[in-house]
């Protein structure tokens, strides 16, 4: 199994449902957004467009991520037969290689564990304890999308893989909020899953291929990919 | 440590490109160690968002009681929304805020203004409902019209049925709701062509949209169903043409944009609409059978009719004038001389409409200067629509045959929120009527036509003005929803406008009004002087001019109701329900009416609130005991959801939405104009609106009454009256409706001015103080002055440097966003920031309070606030300069 993401630009209308159901599932730090939304505006008036590119990790199959951190010898990144990239932050050193050397800029340091108000709210006051280890967050160390691993995780316990990207249990938040249905996940593996249908029937590429970290996010009408 | 830099490392990626794959779950791993990991309950609600007006099916996670997620009920998707935006699933944030008003606030400072300190104190529950009903009984025996109630949003959380009994009760006519500053006119516009407002895309079969200021990617009614059904048509092979001057959200995805100057669309109709008469794309059989384009229109711009009141058209085969229903070849066309029943020289309201735009030279080439636009591409469009609408063709569903005209034009505030905003959707509606596109399948389809037939005729013009913001008065005379932001200009001058009693108390709930339109601060000075009461979540700035705010709870700790959109194929109703109670406040909205009710002496027995509730609406199993003293908002709303579908409070808590269905082909398409207005017998729609003929001649008696308030709004002489009259009141859209009084009167103010919605906010309330959807985007926590690079760099303004944008009404600061996607000669900005109340923090004040400098000159039809007329200097700020 090998997770990715195709993501339809031609159908996103940059609302930033995916940002918003990102961070209440991922206990968002302020400014260490796991997905932004990138705005272009192509042409001059009156012949211009505007399209929106949303980004987080794109989960490489050769993560320049993990690369940089086994050099530095933390080995505190690791990507899982799922194909997920995850950070271990019990083992992250916060030297922050990985936040430099990833080409789609998506990693982020965590200077202070902040809250979005000065006073902790009940979702803030859930112990950490009860949170899933990619939850549990620490200062100096890096953070970044985990695919909702946690999701992920429990269809793999559940025994249910093959619902990863069709049962919103299975699915990372921020496909399944997307008012548009620009978004599909699932396995690229698999060539009757819908991520690989949607990625084949609209010619989808990846972004900054040449870096070649085999990235498993896929875009329509992106120029510059593969 | 060794010191890699990025280079470095890229250099060696390739050495290091054997990374193994862990595959043990080292996460899962830890989580199954953790010896102290606490139980964890899970539980799931399916429940109605209320963040905006698009009531859209949520599940909401909670992790031992308390909220974790929000995210779409999946269950919904057939009905309206396959996903949500960023404000429904931010809309934890607006409930865990610690910046909500948590007790009741009683103001000890009696001055009222931005900058004054309200000196609040905490008081009890039971002191402020004491005090607030007090006074409500103590008016309400004075005079219960100096009680005027508020209610923006609040109609959303709870249906506004509510809160017209609780007013009716008390004995005030003054219930104001918002429609004026969103999309009145469009309403409006349809009401006195078709007799009843809101209408969609048939989306499912569409294959050419026009959108003429529809913002529904970012923030409309309906946006959560129009913008993947667009998409989904798009899909399937529908042309999307928008036409607006500022590149929304929507026109981001159009496959074409056309940037037409602001205030020109009635213009870009109305030669369209001439080339579809040139070029032979009209529906005669739509016309002739379904409308009154037909009828016979005398010198006066009234209707010929026969002796017994009957309207005429002219018979092809005997060559006279005859009674619709008795009429076998009708003319669409033609002028006549009718002694018959001795009317005159006369033309079909068709000719009449033919004539107008022929000796006006109304034409692509005519007015493409003045829409900004290329005759070409004005002509191109007008041919592309009437060749995409197949006029004369049919198609076959579930066994009927049924009218095909797959085009439909769209709209919403952009288009209408202007002085002729009903005129120039009116024109909208008339090119649509040319090829018959009015419920036809791939069409328009119309919400329940021919509901209101009252709205189809003249209106009385009632003077005095029973209601403080002049509904349906001379001044509105169509104004059949609430003029929203006249109330506050009313409110300190009422003998003005011919008001017989002067205002004492003023009720908001959850709404900040004041703050969201034009001359907003003028606005404000009508709370200054009147007892005021909030209901709110969070210290809006209406709730600032407070004497009593009293706390609210969200649509997450509250019941609610609200009919769920209508889309083309399907119905259904919406609740929301209690599933947390974050700061413990005892009462919601609807158990605060029952309770000030109770101790003003108004909640029980006959007349009552109860009673008045029962009779809103027509409960009838079961009622309201109107005796009861203790009604919980449980208990309420059961007996409203049993009423509206059957079911108990208790299922529909199960899903959060209930009594819903799939339309049929026959409910779908032949309920609307078929049922009402097709052929012989039945009335038919205005493609001539004759009721405002009417109108005119009965405001024309009162025009003395009026005349000082429309000389100020319109800018106008005595001798200029008539004439203003004449325009506002005619028949038929003219172009005299592209030039509003801003844009004749601004001649030193170079710029348009146009306001717009963004996703992350809705209207002025509560959004600002959600951290979530001030961070959901680099720039969502402000807004910009979006200005073309053209236009900058000859005013040499940058990227991001602060400017000053001047009207005729004042001045103020906003930082440049510079972007193609808009026109060189406007300048847009979104209309819900720059809060400035002392109960934000200062993360929440951020942005520019345009409302402050947008002209008043309300639609006098609709009553519609002038959003989009104003004109402008734009230049950079000068350092040193305030």
């Amino acid at each position: 199994m090998r997770l990715g993401r195709f993501i339809d630009t031609e159908r996103c209308i940059g609302c930033r449902a995916c940002v918003a159901a990102c961070m209440n599932e991922n206990f968002y730090i302020p400014g260490n957004p796991w997905i932004f939304v990138i705005e272009e505006e192509i042409g001059k008036f009156p012949y211009v467009k505007r399209r929106f590119v949303p980004m987080n990790c794109m989960h490489c199959d050769e993560p320049a991520c993990k690369k940089a951190c086994d050099y530095v010898g933390a080995f505190a990144i690791s990507k899982n037969e799922q194909g997920v990239v995850i950070i271990d932050y019990e083992k992250c050193m916060g030297c922050r290689y990985c936040v430099t050397s990833c080409p789609y800029g998506v990693l982020q340091y965590i200077e202070e564990l902040n809250t979005l108000f000065s006073e902790k709210t009940p979702y803030d006051e859930i112990p950490y304890e009860n949170r899933h280890p990619v939850h549990r967050k620490k200062i100096n160390t890096v953070e970044k999308c985990t695919f909702c691993w946690h999701r992920i995780e429990k269809a793999v316990k559940d025994g249910k893989t093959s619902e990863i990207g069709v049962n919103p249990e299975y699915t990372p938040a921020c496909d399944i909020v997307c008012p548009v249905g620009a978004r599909v996940f699932g396995d690229l593996d698999d060539p009757n899953s819908e991520v690989s249908k949607r990625i084949l029937s609209k010619s989808a590429k990846r972004i900054k291929k040449h870096f070649g970290t085999k990235p498993k996010i896929y875009y329509t009408i992106v120029e510059g990919g593969e | 440590m060794k010191k890699v830099t990025r280079r470095d490392f890229l250099k060696l990626a390739g050495v290091l490109a054997s990374a193994s794959v862990i595959n043990v779950d080292l996460f899962a791993e830890a989580f199954r160690k953790e010896k102290n990991a606490l139980e964890t309950s899970v539980e799931y609600f399916k429940s109605t968002c209320k963040m905006c007006v698009n009531f859209c099916g949520i599940n909401v996670k909670t992790e031992n009681g308390v909220l974790r997620a929000i995210y779409p009920d999946e269950a919904r998707r057939d009905y309206y929304n396959i996903g949500n935006c960023p404000k429904g699933i931010s809309g934890i944030w607006n409930t865990y805020n610690p910046y909500r008003v948590k007790v009741p606030l009683k103001r000890r400072n009696p001055n009222k203004g931005i900058n004054e300190d309200p000196q609040w104190e905490e008081i009890s529950w039971e002191e402020a409902l004491k005090e607030v009903a007090g006074r409500i009984a103590q008016i309400k025996s004075d005079d219960p019209r100096k009680i005027i109630w508020y209610h923006g949003h609040g109609k959303y959380l709870l249906h506004d049925g509510w809160m017209k009994a609780f007013a009716s009760a008390i004995g005030t006519p003054n219930v104001v709701h918002r429609t004026t500053v969103c999309e009145g006119a469009k309403h409006v516009a349809d009401e006195i062509t078709w007799g009843y407002h809101e209408f969609l895309p048939d989306l499912e079969y569409t294959n050419y949209l026009k959108n003429m200021g529809g913002n529904y990617a970012e923030a409309d009614q309906w946006a959560r169903w129009l913008d993947h059904a667009t998409l989904d048509a798009k899909e399937r092979g529908m042309k999307l043409v928008v036409v607006e001057p500022r590149l929304s959200n929507i026109g981001a995805k159009a496959d074409e944009w056309v940037p037409i100057r602001p205030g020109k669309d009635v213009l870009f109709l109305l030669a369209m609409a001439r080339v579809l008469i040139d070029e032979g794309y009209i529906d005669k059989n739509f016309l002739i059978t379904y409308t009154n384009a037909p009828y016979l229109i005398k010198g006066d711009g009234t209707l010929a009719k026969d002796n017994s009141g009957n309207p005429l058209v002219w018979d092809i085969d005997i060559n006279g004038p005859v009674p619709y229903d008795n009429a076998t070849n009708i003319a669409l066309e033609g002028s006549f001389n009718d002694t018959v029943y001795a009317n005159g020289e006369v033309k079909t309201a068709f000719q009449v409409f033919k004539d107008y735009l022929t000796t006006e030279n109304i034409s692509p080439e005519a007015v493409a200067e003045e829409c900004g636009l290329s005759a070409e591409q004005i002509r191109r469009i007008a041919i592309e629509f009437g060749q995409s609408a197949s006029i004369g063709s049919t198609i076959n569903l579930d066994g009927k045959t049924l009218r095909y005209r797959p085009v439909a034009i769209y709209t919403f505030r952009g288009l209408v929120a202007k002085e002729y905003g009903t005129q120039t959707w009116r024109a909208g509606l008339i090119v649509m009527m040319l090829v018959g596109a009015l419920d036809a399948v791939g069409g328009v389809l119309l919400h329940e036509p021919g509901k209101s037939s009252e709205y189809m005729n003249p209106s009385s013009c009632e003077y005095p003005p029973s209601r403080i913001d002049l509904k349906k008065s001379a001044f509105f005379p169509h104004a059949t929803h609430d003029v929203a932001q006249q109330a506050l200009f009313t409110v300190p001058e009422p003998s003005k406008y011919g008001i017989n009693y002067t205002p004492e108390m003023q009720i908001f709930f959850a709404t900040n009004r004041p703050f969201s339109t034009s001359k907003a601060e003028l606005q404000l000075e009508g709370l200054k002087n009147t007892y005021n009461v909030a209901i709110e979540i969070s210290m809006s700035e209406t709730a600032w001019f407070a004497d009593i705010v009293l706390p609210d709870k969200t649509y997450l700790e509250a019941y609610g109701y609200y009919g769920g959109r209508w889309v083309p194929h399907a119905r259904h109703h919406t609740l929301h329900y209690p599933i947390v109670n974050t700061y413990n406040i005892p009462y919601q909205n609807i158990e605060i009416l029952v309770e000030l009710a109770k101790r003003a002496g108004f909640l029980t027995g006959s007349g009552g609130f109860l009673d008045k509730i029962n009779a809103e609406y027509k409960f009838s199993n079961p009622n309201l005991d109107i005796n009861k003293t203790d009604y919980t908002a449980e208990q309420l709303m059961d007996v409203l959801w049993r009423n509206k579908t059957g079911q108990s409070i208790d299922e529909g808590k199960k899903k959060g939405f209930g009594g819903e269905k799939f339309v049929t082909v026959d409910e779908r398409y032949l309920k609307g104009v078929e049922a009402k207005f097709k052929g012989a017998g039945k009335a038919k729609i205005h493609f001539y609106c004759d009721e405002l003929v009417g109108t005119k001649n009965v405001l024309l008696t009162k025009l003395n009454n009026v005349k000082e308030v429309f000389k100020e709004w319109y800018e106008v002489t005595d001798g200029e009256l008539n004439s203003l009259i004449e325009t506002k009141l005619s028949p038929l859209p003219r172009k005299d409706h592209a030039y509003p009084v801003s844009y004749r009167k601004s001649t030193n103010y170079p710029y348009y001015l146009i306001t717009f919605k963004r996703m992350y906010r809705n209207q002025s309330g509560y959004c600002n103080i959600n951290p979530v959807l001030n961070q959901v985007a680099h720039d969502a926590d402000t807004n910009h002055i979006w200005i073309n690079p053209e236009t900058a760099n000859a005013l040499s303004i940058k990227d991001g440097d602060a400017v000053i944008i001047e009207s005729r009404v004042g001045e103020l600061e906003g930082i440049a966003k510079l972007t193609e996607g808009i026109r060189p000669d406007t300048v847009a900005v979104s209309y819900h920031y720059g809060q400035w109340s002392g109960g934000y923090p200062d993360w929440a004040k951020k942005g520019t309070w345009i409302n402050k400098i947008l002209e008043y000159h309300p639609d006098m039809l609709s009553g519609m606030n002038s959003f989009n007329d104003t004109k402008v200097i734009i230049r950079k700020k000068q350092g040193g300069e305030e």
